[in-house]
């Protein structure tokens, strides 16, 4: 991972989305993805690293703060 | 591939870290979305450490040797179409490695899949341009044999995971048996 700090959120999102990807995703039901908390703060954490280290990708958007924690997942 | 589309995609989405390909140090998910044909779209960053001869290094007046490229991949569960492209967000002013990969069943052998890729070098206003050319030529189609080599090791290592999981739960033995025979 781009930041030592990610790697264990990192962990637990590929998990997570591995087995979706296999189970569900390419078996034709893509609805209802389980993982978005996990990637959400996951990507933060990427985000910041890519900022700390000045990596050049562009169109990236930052997630501001949010505005508080949702309990459902879309 | 002798294996089904599914299968090499499931190991292309965990293609790294893998033994083939020491080089790719990290991949991180920056996006991923599905659009609305249900295909799902991934922004990937991935890492990677070239080992660069120290000659090349010095002419490049670079002690950085990490590389950042940046991947787009979309997989198309119905069409059975896999797109990725890559291309290098760093060392840019001197060298740009566009790769294109496509994997889909094989039009015959629906057991079998193909994969398509091509990759584009541009070498920028350097005098050993044609030298590099050959250099990194030469490193991307032996990448693209270590590339294929690297799904193998990774759709064989999925399996040995699968026949795992399933004998623990065929063979669950009582923890009893070991200690019972101790008197």
């Amino acid at each position: 991972a781009v930041g030592e700090a990610c790697t264990e959120l990192k962990r637990e999102y590929d998990q997570c989305f591995n087995r979706w990807f296999a189970e569900k995703f390419l078996k034709g039901e893509s609805a209802g993805d389980p993982c978005g908390q996990l990637f959400k703060r996951y990507q933060l954490c990427v985000q910041k690293a890519i900022k700390e280290k000045d990596i050049p990708i562009e169109g990236l958007e930052f997630m501001g703060p949010s505005k508080g924690k949702t309990e459902n997942s879309s | 591939y002798r294996h089904p589309w599914d299968t090499v995609i499931k190991a292309a989405m965990r293609k790294y870290p893998n033994p083939m390909n020491p080089c790719v140090v990290g991949v991180d998910v920056l996006d991923r979305s599905l659009d609305n044909q249900g295909r799902l779209h991934s922004h990937r960053l991935l890492s990677t450490e070239w080992g660069l001869p120290s000659i090349v290094k010095a002419i490049l007046g670079t002690s950085r040797t990490l590389t950042y490229i940046e991947e787009h991949s979309v997989v198309d569960p119905v069409k059975k179409k896999m797109e990725l492209c890559s291309t290098n967000i760093t060392l840019t002013n001197l060298v740009s490695v566009d790769e294109r990969l496509v994997y889909t069943p094989h039009p015959e052998n629906p057991e079998k899949t193909v994969l398509t890729q091509e990759a584009i070098i541009t070498v920028k206003g350097i005098s050993l341009s044609s030298y590099l050319e050959s250099l990194m030529a030469s490193t991307i189609s032996s990448n693209a044999r270590k590339g294929r080599d690297a799904l193998e090791w990774v759709i064989s290592k999925l399996n040995t995971e699968l026949e795992e999981l399933k004998s623990t739960r065929e063979g669950m033995k009582p923890a009893m048996a070991a200690a019972s025979t101790e008197k």
